[in-house]
């Protein structure tokens, strides 16, 4: 597989070409420097991309099958997931991804997180939050606060690197 | 003949064949000839709904097909229409499903809110057009450019009007957060305006048949499900149905009386309506659809089953319809 064009991804990004706002909100930088920034963040704190993806993902798949209702999951967190017809595709051109809205709010934090299955999977493979002003940015920062995850070793060979 | 009409397109073992110049993509090209594909991606490569077999000819087979269509798809001859090029004679076969497509522009006459969040939209076509379509199928609403949105945008909506309704026809839309389209039939749409309508497509109508049927849906699911209940009215079908519309609050429901009125004209027909939120002062069947419809009906073995909803909705329902016995072959939605 090429090594994906950073540039190219970050073209698709722009408002009203996959989504309507975009991927990207008022954020100017260059879409490499997004994603050194939080790439520095999530490492500094010894946790992984996938971890957080899968821990918003394992929050959403306990919701699921309520279609919509909201669900208290783990005691804690309040969790409504919404997909509709239709398919979005990866900026980075690896995939399909199901439409839809999924919101976790933790009452605890004080945080609210809104996300799809095309925001995971650019959390998991890409380390990508989305940019600053973006009405879909999940700051790492608030999402380590609000999952509770367990650092992995010491090495941060485990991060992916862009 | 005309000179430029280099290439030869056979389709479905020549039941059409056309002469045509080359130099396009094989979508624009059979559009160009009266024969609209779906395509919800703006010939990207992305969506996959412009997929047909090539049985001969072809032009290199692109990244994004490969992608897409993986390497066992191509193995068995399917190509995107949007990603293959016009420069050589064609085999190709076309689902028939796809090939009842019209393209042409429709008015719109009236716009209503159904719900917080899902309107219905009446278009009226061209008065020489003759559109007739299955109740079940679905169109594709093509949008302007608008604000930041660069290049036309096309997405699509099953009729929520019956067929014998001649001169206009209705989809009923929910509106997507951060949709392109639907932020634009929101929020822009005007009645009097007009957009570019295709179809119809889509292999989800009723069967022929004695079966009884199970209907489901939620959201603007509910639209095809209607079309196809007043069809059965207006055919003179009276085959016992059930019809299960599951949504969140009672803000969330639409077309009660409808039903209702339905219900009291004829004894075939039931409709149970189901809330699953935590509000305690109606009168409908409480929890999710998939509750409601396990508790409410016996097993379906010798039933038919449509359903149209959200890609959740759908995935529980057919949980729930194959343990009461209904084959996965007499389940039928739209895969879109």
């Amino acid at each position: 597989m090429t090594t994906p064009n950073l540039e190219e991804v970050q073209a698709r990004m722009q408002p009203g070409v996959i989504t309507l706002h975009g991927f990207l909100g008022h954020d100017p930088r260059p879409l490499a420097e997004i994603l050194a920034e939080d790439n520095m963040t999530v490492a500094k704190h010894m946790v992984t991309h996938q971890q957080i993806a899968s821990a918003l993902r394992r929050l959403a798949d306990a919701a699921r099958n309520d279609l919509e209702r909201e669900v208290l999951v783990e005691g804690r967190y309040r969790v409504t997931v919404r997909n509709d017809r239709g398919l979005l595709p990866s900026p980075w051109g690896d995939g399909l991804f199901e439409k839809g809205e999924m919101v976790v709010i933790d009452p605890t934090t004080g945080h609210t997180f809104r996300f799809n299955a095309l925001s995971l999977h650019m959390i998991e493979a890409h380390g990508f939050y989305g940019g600053r002003g973006s009405p879909y940015r999940l700051d790492p920062l608030a999402l380590l606060e609000a999952l509770d995850l367990q650092p992995l070793g010491t090495t941060i060979t485990d991060l992916r690197k862009h | 003949m005309n000179p430029e009409a280099r290439y030869r397109i056979e389709i479905n073992d020549r039941a059409r064949v056309l002469r045509v110049g080359g130099g396009e993509t094989l979508l624009s090209t059979l559009k160009r000839e009266g024969i609209s594909l779906p395509s919800a991606c703006g010939g990207r490569g992305l969506c996959g709904m412009c997929r047909l077999k090539v049985l001969k000819g072809g032009t290199e087979v692109t990244a994004a097909e490969r992608k897409k269509l993986g390497e066992a798809g191509l193995a068995s001859g399917l190509r995107l229409a949007c990603q293959l090029r016009v420069e050589g004679d064609l085999e190709i076969e076309i689902p028939s499903a796809l090939l009842g497509g019209k393209d042409f522009r429709a008015r719109v006459e009236h716009i209503e809110a159904l719900t917080h969040d899902i309107r219905a939209i009446r278009f009226r076509p061209p008065a020489d057009l003759d559109f007739s379509f299955r109740a079940g199928q679905y169109i594709q609403i093509t949008i302007p450019p608008y604000a930041e949105v660069k290049t036309e945008t096309a997405r699509a909506y099953s009729l929520a009007s019956p067929p014998s309704q001649r001169e206009t026809f209705e989809v009923y839309v929910r509106r997507v957060p951060n949709g392109i389209v639907t932020t634009y039939l929101f929020e822009h749409l005007r009645e009097g305006m007009e957009l570019e309508i295709s179809g119809p497509f889509g292999d989800f109508f009723l069967r022929e048949s004695d079966r009884p049927i199970v209907c489901i849906a939620g959201g603007s699911g509910l639209g095809p499900i209607q079309s196809i209940i007043q069809d059965m009215i207006d055919r003179h079908l009276s085959r016992p149905t059930q019809f299960f519309f599951g949504a969140v609050n009672l803000r969330d429901l639409y077309r009660v009386e409808f039903f209702r009125g339905i219900e009291a004209d004829h004894s075939w027909f039931r409709y149970i309506p189901a809330l699953s939120g935590k509000e305690a002062d109606h009168p409908y069947e409480r929890g999710l659809i998939t509750e409601v419809v396990e508790r409410k009906t016996g097993t379906l073995l010798e039933h038919e089953a449509y359903l149209c909803g959200s890609p959740g909705m759908i995935e529980a329902c057919l949980r729930v319809l194959q343990a009461k016995g209904l084959p996965e072959e007499r389940i039928y939605f739209d895969k879109f």
